[in-house]
């Protein structure tokens, strides 16, 4: 049998013919540039294993390469590429205002059991509007460390989806860590995600940073928004009308009315339909940052 | 021939690289000739005869897989075989070999009727098991967020969660 030559059911045609585990991140660029479109990384493996793309021929497993740690240091917070949302939701260094956000978004990514195998690389790298990570890392301001046959480069997260499901990456580079910059002082964070049941992707997300002063005035704000584009975005209209104004419930209105004013989801979701998502996005932009900003 | 839902495309595909693994189940080792695209159920249930995993959805929604890997509850589904090799695998088996006694929460499930057919039984209680290893007087909000990674069609998950509760109260005398 010198090659596999049958019909085969749909998922059968998962046949991937070699596995490797390199040791250092320069193997894994080497490989990764040796088998091209048909070479896959697998860290968690949990949407890779669920796909099963029959084109992938060569899986690379990441795990080995040490890339799975959580460090704060003055300059901030570096997130290695293959840390577990598991070790995110139980991370002593994470349990601060608006870095806690990461363990919002943890506590609601999926079952305790994928938890504890799938990554933030993985999450971040395959894409998905509804990522869980990825509006959380967007309103930290986060970037990307990439790294690949041509060096290193940093890319801001904002920056870092180019469509559904794909991404800056370019042939042979990885993502190796998440930087993530000291917030000022004042900042806090909340992470919301609207969704059925406990493993379902969110319906809608949204990720709020806010950084106050005196006076209970805005200075500075972001907010993210999953599963209403095709990738995760940014509101900026709506931080813009709340940005500098001092906050009561008038402005939260208009700032939560301007999200959902500025957001155009595709109608053919099953998920919710237009209207609903926007009113969701409404509402939670509201309430989170009533949340926020209460005594 | 047109048959709906087979797909009829030929594939040509390179031969693939089977390994000898080493896999450590329940304390004991085992070795095991895997390509890479099995996934762990699949080996354990296929090739070790270890049907005490079962398979349910086989996508990682349902838990019914669930395996402890180094402690911690995994869907087997979900796993490729190569990524198990070097790590600690706990099946139901593990919490009491044939002929042993039964771990308490096998004992409490039972006992409180939270075992209807027990497809979904060994899943929720290795799930189980992690939790109290890792927080042993559990509230019951807790318990329930642990046991979202797992579905059950029979008994309405309330003696379920009793039986957790009822198991780690006892642990507290």
């Amino acid at each position: 049998m010198s090659n596999l030559k049958t019909i085969l059911k749909p998922k059968e045609l998962f046949r991937p013919s070699e596995y490797f585990k390199p040791t250092s991140v320069e193997e894994t660029v080497k490989l990764l540039d040796k088998y091209g479109e048909k070479g896959r990384l697998i860290a968690g493996g949990t949407d890779l294993v669920v796909d099963k793309d029959p084109k992938i021929e060569t899986l690379i497993d990441i795990t080995g390469l040490g890339l799975d740690y959580i460090k704060s240091d003055s300059q901030g917070l570096r997130i290695g590429a293959t840390t577990t949302f598991a070790d995110i939701l139980t991370s002593p260094v994470l349990d601060k205002s608006p870095y806690n956000i990461l363990v919002q978004s943890a506590s609601r990514m999926s079952t305790p059991q994928i938890r504890n195998m799938a990554t933030i690389g993985g999450n971040i790298c395959y894409a998905m509007p509804s990522a869980s990570g990825a509006i959380p890392l967007i309103v930290l301001s986060a970037e990307v460390k990439i790294v690949g046959p041509g060096g290193e480069r940093v890319v801001p997260v904002e920056s870092f989806f180019t469509g559904l499901g794909t991404t800056v990456l370019k042939k042979g580079e990885m993502v190796v860590e998440f930087q993530i910059p000291v917030p000022p002082p004042e900042t806090k964070g909340i992470y919301l995600k609207y969704s059925r049941t406990a493993i379902d992707m969110a319906v809608v997300g949204v990720a709020v940073v806010i950084t106050l002063e005196s006076g209970g005035v805005c200075k500075d704000i972001k907010i993210a928004l999953a599963s209403v584009a095709s990738t995760p975005v940014r509101a900026c209209s709506a931080e813009e009308a709340i940005k500098g104004k001092k906050i009561d419930e008038a402005i939260i209105e208009k700032c939560a009315q301007v999200a959902a004013d500025g957001i155009n989801p595709r109608s053919g979701s099953i998920r919710a339909s237009q209207e609903y998502k926007k009113l969701i996005v409404k509402v939670y932009t509201a309430r989170a940052i009533q949340q926020l900003t209460a005594k | 021939m047109a048959v709906t839902g087979v797909s009829k495309k030929v594939i040509l595909r390179k031969e693939p690289v089977v390994k000898d693994i080493k896999l450590t189940i329940n304390d004991e080792e085992y070795r095991v000739s895997v390509a890479p695209y099995e996934t762990l159920v699949d080996v354990l249930r296929d090739k070790l005869g270890m049907l005490e995993v079962k398979k349910g959805c086989g996508h990682g929604e349902c838990g019914a897989c669930t395996v402890l890997i180094d402690g911690k509850p995994v869907t087997s589904c979900l796993m490729l075989a190569m990524q198990a090799e070097g790590k600690d695998i706990t099946t139901i088996r593990g919490l009491a070999k044939y002929g042993e006694e039964l771990h308490p929460l096998q004992k409490k499930f039972i006992e409180l009727g939270a075992v209807q057919c027990g497809y979904c039984t060994p899943g929720f209680i290795l799930e189980a098991k992690a939790l109290l290893d890792s927080n042993p007087h559990p509230s019951e909000e807790e318990v329930r967020m642990a046991i979202s990674g797992h579905l059950c069609r029979c008994t309405g998950y309330q003696q379920i969660v009793e039986a957790i509760m009822a198991v780690a109260a006892e642990s507290k005398k």
